[in-house]
């Protein structure tokens, strides 16, 4: 426990060399509330930076052969997964959060969709920076920085053609998606959000697993 | 509170099969060519990597049943990494706090203070010397029972280096239950530091001395044809061929002073000693 505190106060330290971009974010954030008709975009945008800026803190400590100095202090390799996968909750779900706010802000302001509306279209993002940081993480810590991006593309590119290719064999197959879409619209919104929450923590305790197998084996 | 025995790891090439032993109450030197095996040997002590054979026991345990209770005890200053230089000694300090339980900061502070390190600026802004003394200053004011440094005095100057060393043995008379395992590429650090010495090639302990009896016992004698022919060889530990002669290397000065007046006896140095273990041949 001491070893991940440390950790993260050594991240928080590091994140003050990004302030500036951080209150570029805040900005353009804002800017998107004023102008954006769809104001979901906001919480996806600052969730995804959210998840940025932890992966940043990975490259930090890759830089200079740092890793073999931070495993020289008493931080364990589970201390260290557990306080980026901790980093990445603070920072993608603080996203997440003051996406949500923005936009149920600006919603009431330029009335535009009723409070309640836009704290439940918060809600059901909120798998987003889940998933994002289940994906980000075990990526970048088992291919490194700039290999981790290209693998994170790969995959983000290999999982939309699936998709289509999925979507052309139901088309073959006469599966009705768009039916199937309403089917599920029509089930019970609040025990969809759940279940997408409880998905993606799902997916990120398997993530986590995964990121401390890729650490376990890691050697300086 | 440090022995490895047949430490191996292989990496292409190169291998590594060391044996050293670092005991209570005193400072252990290891001694080196770039690239012989000093680095993989600090690592390999810290957990840092899998050996491929061998023991490694460090503070009474199996090196890869030490955690991060037993990391507490240990400060490590490793030759080519450190704290990210986008951080101040400022940002630093709570991170020191936090992790280490016996963190003293106002020691920490007052060195800080008395090295002119400066506080708040970006570490990878700070030269060299500066760098060093850091890196030595966080390994050192933990109350740590060993000190794992790997190459600490690199690239400083004679009066940086020697504030460094003057640290190093500051922390030893602090209590007498320390100790200190070091390498370094300049010997002037280890004969005045080290009670003993492991001098590594490729991959090999190939001599293990008290400094004291290096620097007393040990010497380099110039010996022409005849001289060279007439020599007792049995105490030489290494000889080579030069212009003139023969250079030999013996263990036993005291023995060739009273037999060959005539002998050019110079006294043994740890570079002359590492320069004829390497360089020399085996009789």
């Amino acid at each position: 426990m001491k070893g991940m505190k440390g950790l993260l106060i050594k991240d928080i330290k590091l994140m003050k060399n990004m302030r500036n971009s951080l209150l570029m974010i805040l900005v353009i954030a804002m800017g998107m509330a004023y102008y954006l008709k769809d104001l979901s975009f906001i919480i996806v945008y600052l969730a995804l930076l959210g998840g940025a800026f932890t992966s940043s803190t990975l490259s930090y400590d890759e830089f200079d052969k740092g890793y073999a100095f931070l495993f020289s202090l008493p931080v364990t390799k589970r201390d260290y997964v557990m306080e980026k996968y901790g980093l990445g909750l603070i920072l993608s779900g603080g996203g997440w959060l003051l996406g949500t706010v923005l936009m149920t802000a600006a919603g009431w302001i330029r009335n535009n969709g009723a409070i309640q509306d836009n704290l439940m279209m918060g809600l059901c993002l909120l798998p987003f920076p889940l998933i994002l940081l289940a994906l980000l993480l075990p990526f970048h810590l088992k291919f490194g920085g700039e290999k981790g991006k290209i693998v994170m593309i790969g995959v983000a590119g290999g999982l939309l053609i699936a998709g289509v290719l999925g979507a052309k064999l139901a088309e073959k197959m006469h599966l009705d998606i768009d039916a199937v879409l309403a089917n599920l619209s029509g089930l019970n919104m609040n025990l969809m959000t759940v279940c997408g929450i409880v998905f993606g923590l799902i997916i990120l305790a398997l993530s986590c697993r995964i990121s401390m197998s890729i650490v376990r084996k890691w050697e300086f | 509170m440090l022995k490895m025995e047949h430490l191996r790891k292989n990496y292409g090439t190169f291998s590594l099969d060391c044996s050293i032993e670092v005991l209570q109450g005193r400072v252990t030197g290891l001694i080196g060519q770039n690239g012989a095996g000093k680095s993989t040997t600090f690592k390999a002590a810290l957990g840092l990597i899998a050996p491929d054979g061998g023991t490694i026991r460090i503070l009474g345990k199996d090196v890869q049943d030490i955690g991060a209770k037993e990391k507490q005890e240990l400060g490590v200053v490793l030759s080519e990494s450190g704290f990210s230089g986008y951080l101040t000694i400022k940002d630093i300090i709570p991170v020191l706090e936090s992790l280490y339980e016996k963190f003293d900061k106002s020691f920490f502070q007052e060195q800080i203070k008395k090295f002119g390190l400066p506080d708040n600026k970006k570490i990878k802004e700070f030269s060299t010397g500066m760098k060093a003394k850091l890196k030595v200053l966080v390994a050192a004011s933990h109350n740590a029972r060993l000190l794992i440094l790997d190459e600490p005095t690199a690239g400083l100057d004679v009066v940086a280096r020697d504030e460094l060393l003057e640290i190093l043995r500051e922390f030893m008379e602090q209590d007498e239950n320390r100790a200190i395992l070091i390498s370094s590429h300049i010997s002037g650090d280890l004969e005045t530091l080290c009670d003993d010495v492991y001098l590594i090639h490729e991959g090999k302990v190939i001599l293990h001395e008290e400094t004291d009896v290096l620097l007393s016992d040990y010497a380099l004698m110039k010996a022409d044809e005849g001289q060279y022919a007439a020599m007792d060889k049995q105490y030489l530990l290494r000889v080579r061929k030069e212009s003139f002669g023969y250079t030999c290397l013996t263990d036993q000065k005291q023995y060739y002073m009273e037999n060959y007046p005539k002998l050019v006896i110079e006294k043994g140095t740890i570079d002359g000693v590492i320069t004829m273990m390497i360089r020399g041949e085996a009789i």
